[in-house]
Order: structure tokens, then sequence, then C-alpha cells
């Protein structure tokens, strides 16, 4: 037995979120992509997409700009101001690789230190996943373990019958609570890809990058990097991040941002000296971040195969490009 | 008393040390009235009026902005004035296309003698804005989706060039004869850095090939391998003509291979004039069907200044809001070289990090500005952002008021012109400075 909705239900259902003043936020058509958005209308909700958004939904927990707390000056008292605590958020049409990043990211928020920014919007969101229909050359969740079904971090998942009506299936409580009362018992069961082929296998990447830290490699296949974030700010795993104060101008806060492993800036000392001083040498990190120091901290692996870092690469590298060639 | 004469506005003046401020001086010491809105920030020059000043002004809540310095002739530096209207006629275009209220933004020339004209200035400025009210529309959201439709995104199939084969023979020989010892060229996937003659069939030439690679030319790390080759469509080298006018490199120290292109399918191949490089080393390749030239191309930046300009901060609202600062656009950008960018630095910051509104327009304004009169409007920017933003948008009318105001100035065209901002004519227009 399964539970169905249609499209327009669906819809209609996102409507009432929205009016209802719950953050609601999906993918929507921007230019010649799609990006995870808070949405205005249901109408502009893109389920249907043939690729994935170009961001990911780590912006809605782990925000590009979190202020962490504002301060007020008044003679020589200084008053500190907690931030609002967040709204409850549903994120609608997540795709897989997306909603596994949660779990990924909640070891390194509760870690040594539990991270009450990320964990209140953790438990202020739903995730409803849509399983997909469509992969494309840069895919390529199936290598790191995953598969465009996946369930990991959603709270419930959509699967297509490919007529406008989708299956659901409830994985958490707060899953099925979201569609209680707007599903149809049926016999029918929606379906999502294979999914692409597998492109490299994880544990030989490990092998590799473990053994060959210091290796011509590296030169070879790091230097066309130009050193955006244009991989890391769009990746759903990738985390690190900087504080910086903003003065009054700003709004007298200190505020938490995204930072990058691919710029220089990112390990420069003030000294002048910088550990990792070539481009080659910031492109290795990432690789080695996300597929040895993260699995032998956590067990899992820092990436989720959803390709952002290769459709978002200005020069053609991102993970896949560069792994496919060990 | 009605609310509106309650409103006291914020004026911030950005004067010169040895005209302007002295004319303040001796508004008061001969004991002239004047409005009290002001807030003098005294700098040595008007030259060296950084239009980062005008944008912390307003960010800080000024509801106008006076700059004033000199008269031409008059500095004290001898040209810091000829230079800072250079760049106010520029600039002025700039903030018109992001939807600043250019009624608010005064520039005037006041001498030390000129008390009188001080007075009087500051009187109308405060006048003016006090009717104007608040300036409430900055960084102000609005409806503005779909104002702009957008082309529908098409993906041209593959199309191999001619002059492909010519090209890998000649990085072979370049390579195996030791005149160079990289080939900065197209690989399938994006640029490839071709050290090796063996590996010269790593190059590509097709309708791909869009990427300017001159940017690589101010990578530490391609600078490290040794002489190098580059190879160019004749849009990317005019970023050469602008690098080289600039000192960034010798021309002797580059190979440069020339690519005649027939056109990418993007939208500034339809307006392409040049198709085969000019000052190559050699060039590759015939022009056998060029994409044709089309006058009616939809102008995006003629429709966005057909809107209002509250309409165009909305727009500009809306985009910078997705902007998530990972520098894509700097990076990639072959003009964008210096080794510590303004908004690196931090001692004291300048432009705020964070991805906020105000950080953002800061930024970009930044970004679009420090390019003005350089930007050969290759795109690389508005190709390379995640978040599809049209930064080349900011480019295209720098370029096109370079063009309006400067008989017809396109960087990277004639070599023998001089360096747009840089350098001065006593006859720039000034209509708008009182």
């Amino acid at each position: 037995m399964s539970e169905l909705i249609t499209d327009a239900k669906l819809r209609q259902l996102a409507a009432e979120w929205i009016s209802a003043g719950k953050r609601t936020i999906g993918p929507v058509v921007v230019k010649d992509r799609s990006l995870y958005m808070p949405l205005q209308s249901a109408e502009g909700l893109l389920l249907n997409a043939k690729v994935r958004p170009s961001n990911s939904i780590k912006e809605f927990f782990f925000p590009k700009a979190e202020t962490l707390y504002n301060y007020r000056v008044e003679g020589r008292s200084i008053e500190l101001v907690e931030p609002p605590l967040p709204e409850e958020q549903i994120i609608i049409g997540t795709r897989p690789c997306d909603a596994a990043s949660l779990p990924i990211l909640d070891h390194v928020f509760n870690w040594d230190f539990a991270d009450d920014f990320f964990n209140r919007r953790r438990a202020a969101t739903t995730i409803v996943t849509i399983a997909c229909c469509e992969a494309d050359d840069a895919c390529f969740c199936t290598s790191v373990g995953l598969s465009p079904s996946d369930e990991r971090g959603s709270d419930a998942i959509l699967l297509s019958l490919g007529n406008g009506v989708y299956e659901v299936r409830f994985i958490t409580e707060k899953g099925q609570q979201l569609f209680a009362g707007s599903t149809e018992t049926s016999t029918e069961t929606g379906h999502a890809i294979e999914g692409p082929e597998r492109k490299f296998d994880p544990a030989k990447i490990r092998a590799f990058v473990t053994e060959h830290f210091e290796d011509p490699f590296w030169d070879e296949h790091g230097r066309t990097c130009m050193g955006c974030g244009a991989c890391a700010f769009s990746c759903p795993t990738c985390h690190c991040f900087d504080i910086i104060d903003a003065g009054p101008a700003a709004g007298s806060a200190r505020v938490r941002t995204w930072d990058t492993c691919q710029s220089a800036q990112f390990t420069q000392h003030t000294s002048g000296h910088n550990p990792r001083s070539s481009q080659p040498s910031r492109q290795r990190q990432r690789i080695l971040h996300k597929f040895s120091i993260y699995p032998e901290k956590f067990g899992a692996i820092l990436c989720t195969g959803c390709g952002n870092c290769v459709r978002n690469c200005p020069v053609g590298l991102g993970v896949l490009n560069v792994l496919t060639e060990i | 008393m009605s609310e509106t004469t309650q409103f006291e506005p914020k004026i911030v003046a950005y004067v010169c040390n040895w005209c302007t401020y002295l004319g303040a001086d001796l508004a008061g010491t001969t004991r002239l009235e004047y409005p009290s809105n002001l807030r003098i920030v005294r700098l040595p020059c008007t030259g060296r009026i950084d239009f980062n000043l005008i944008i912390k002004g307003f960010e800080v809540g000024a509801d106008a902005i006076l700059v004033s310095g000199c008269h031409p002739g008059d500095c004290h530096y001898t040209s810091g004035n000829y230079h800072a209207r250079r760049r106010w006629i520029l600039f002025r275009e700039l903030l018109d296309l992001l939807g600043f209220d250019l009624d608010r933004i005064h520039f005037a020339w006041i001498s030390a003698a000129e008390g009188k004209k001080f007075a009087q200035i500051v009187t109308e400025v405060t006048e003016k804005t006090r009717k104007m009210g608040p300036y409430t529309e900055l960084y102000a959201a609005g409806p503005t989706r779909a104002l702009l439709p957008e082309a529908a995104h098409t993906d041209s199939p593959l199309k191999v060039f001619s002059g492909q084969d010519e090209l890998r023979a000649e990085a072979r020989k370049l390579l195996t004869e030791g005149a160079v010892k990289v080939v900065i060229g197209n690989g399938t996937r994006g640029p490839v850095l071709v050290t090796r003659p063996e590996d010269a069939d790593k190059l590509v030439w097709n309708n791909h090939c869009t990427a300017n690679l001159a940017m690589y030319l101010k990578r530490k790390e391609v600078k490290a391998l040794g002489r190098p080759a580059l190879v160019v469509k004749a849009c990317d080298e005019r970023a050469l003509v602008v690098l080289e006018k600039e000192s960034q490199f010798d021309r002797k120290d580059i190979h440069v291979i020339g690519m005649a292109c027939e056109g990418m399918n993007v939208p500034k191949c339809a307006v392409c004039v040049l198709r085969t490089p000019r000052f190559a080393d050699q060039v590759i390749g015939q022009v056998e069907n060029s994409v044709p030239v089309s006058a009616s191309t939809p102008n995006k930046l003629d429709t966005l200044m057909q809107l209002s300009r509250s309409e165009r901060m909305a727009y500009w609202v809306q985009e910078f809001d997705r902007c998530t600062r990972c520098y894509a656009c700097r990076q990639v950008c072959p003009l964008c070289y210096c080794e510590r960018c303004l908004v690196d630095k931090n001692r004291p910051i300048v432009i705020d990090p964070a991805p906020s509104i105000k950080g953002n327009f800061a930024w970009q304004i930044t970004r679009a500005f420090h390019l003005a009169g350089r930007c050969i409007g290759c795109g690389a920017c508005a190709n390379a952002c995640p978040e599809g933003i049209d930064l080349s948008l900011l480019n295209m009318q720098l370029a096109k008021a370079a063009k309006e105001h400067f008989d017809g100035y396109q960087a990277g065209i004639d070599v023998s012109a001089e360096l747009l901002i840089g350098s001065f004519a006593k006859q720039d227009k000034e209509e708008f400075i009182k």
C-alpha cells in the first residue's frame, strides 16, 4: 500500500503553508538555472527540473551570514542582544543529495561543541525530498554510496508516478504530520531512476589521497583552479566558516559567514606565512577533507555526489573531474 | 508644524583640504549663515575621494552627499580634481543603473575664497534634500521579478572549428623547441595548461571555447611554469592590450597564438566585429562563415534602464541578495589582478565582508567600478556566477558610458589610446558640477 498526492494538491498544500506564515522553501527558476529560494507563491515551485538547483539547502541551516549576536555600546557598558530564534520552515522539492548532507553536517556541528544556531534551525525544519527522475553528466551520487531515492535526512520523500502524481513515503513523524489528510491510499508506487553510473571508488580515492600527499598529480590537476568559492559555497556539505565583527555601520553584530579552503586567505598567517601557498595544495585539501579527513573522524564521506562543484566551476574542474583522473 | 518641515536631512560632505575646507572656514569667519545639517569629512584632494566613501556615506544614513574641491586648474596636486571629474562622469552612470538617486549626490568646485558659494551650496543642498525627504529608497526591495524576460538557454551542439589540428601542431612545436614552457589553451572540459609536447592533443578549438584564458596570466602557479603561449580569440586579446598598458607583463615575455573565430553562439558574438586577432605572434585558421552581426540583439541593459529608478534598485536588491561572496566573478576576471583585493582587507574593513545587502552592493560596486574604462566585456564574471547574477550589466553600463562620454573609447581596442582612468582631458564634461 502507498500514499499518493497529486501535483495540484501538493501545490495547494504549499500555498497553505505559505499563507500560514511558514517559511516555505523550494526550487524556482532563476535565469538559466534553478535555485532553492523562499517561495512567495506555490506556482513558482519547480518540481520536475532536469538538473538540480545550483545552490544547496545548507543555506537554510547554516546561513551565508548568521548573526551570532548584536551588541549595543552605551557609554562604558556593552549590552549583548540575542538574535531572534529561527522560524519554522519547510523545504519542499529537496534533492536526495541535499537532504543527505544534513546527517553529515550534524556530526560537524555537534562534535566537540553543540552549535545551537545550526541545531535550532534543524529542529525547526521539515524536509520533503523529491526522488530524481533524471541525472546529468555531473551527477555522481551512486559513487559515494547514495542513490536518486535516498531517504537520509528527509522527513518525507516524493516519488513520481509520471502523470503529475507522486507517491509520498513518510520517514519521520514530522513528515507524516505535514501531509496528514492530504494523501490517498493506493496500490501504485512511484519510482526513481537507477542513478548515474558509478564513476569512481571512494575507497580507492581515500587510499590514493592519504598515500600521495606530495604528488605531481596535484600540480597537474589543481593549477587551472582560479581559487574562487563557487564549488564550496554551492556544496551541500562544505561547512567552513569565518567570524567577522561588523561595526556600527553594519548594525553592530558578530556574524558568521561562509569561508572556503580554496581562497589563499583561508590559511594565511598573521606573519605572512601561508602553509597552503599554492592553488594545487588548496585543491588537494578540499579532496582530502572530503574523502579522507572527514571519513577518518566520522566514518562517512563529506560528499553527496550532487555535482554542483562540477556544474558551477568556471574552469571545468570540480571534485568529480579531479577524482576521475586518479 | 507639519512633518515635512520637521525632517532634518543628514548630509555628508567630502571636501578637499586646500580649497573647499578653507572655503568653509571662510564662511564661518565671515559669519555667513548656513544650515547645520552638514557633516564635513576633510580629505587631501577630490582625486583622493574614493567612490567607496559615497556608498559608505549612504550606508551610515546620509540623505545626501556633497563632494567638493578646487576649481579645475587650481589643484594643489596639479591634476587631482581632473582625475576626480573623469571618474565621476563614469561613476554616476554606474549609480544610475543601480537605481541610486543622483539628485542626492552633489559635486561642486569651491575655492578657498568662495565662502559665500560654500554657504549657498550647503543651503541649496539642504533645502533640496529636505524637500525630497529621507532616503528610504536606498536598497529597498520591491516587486521586480519577471520585469526582465530572460532569453531561454540553449545548448549549442559541439562544432569543431578549422585550425584545431594546426593549433595542436603549433603547441607541440613550441613546447618541443622549448620556445615556451606552457601552452594555456582550451580542453574538452575547460582550460588546460599543456606543459609536455605529447599532451598537445588535449587542446581543442571549437564553439565551446568561450573562456578568456588571459585570466591565467595573473596566476602565481602559472607564472612559475615559465614563458607561456596563450591561446586567444580576438575579443580575449583586448585584455592583453589593457594588461600590457597597465604594465602587468612585457609583451615579449609571452607568446600569443591567435585563433580566427567564427563566433561561439553567446550573445556577445552577435555584435562582435573583431573575429581575427590583431596582435598575436601568429594567427591560426580563417573565418569562414562568421555568425552574422545582428543589430536587433535584445539589449537587457536598455530594458533595465527603461525601468524606474526604484524598480532598478529593487532589481539589484533581488539579484545581490543571492550573492554569496564566492568571488568567482573576481577570480575569473583577466583584469582583476590585485594581489590583495580591497574586500579582503580587514585593517580597517572597507567593505562589509558578510554577504549582507549593504555589503553586497558595496562589493559589486567596487568590483564593477575598478573595471571602469578597463573591462573588455568578455562576460566571464556573469558566466562564472553560480547564483546567475548578470554582473556583466554593470560593466556594460560603464563601457557604454566610456564610449559615449569619451569619443567612442573602448578598452583594449586602440593600442595607441591612453588608459581612460589614469588620464584626463581639460575639456572633460562637467555639467553635473556646480
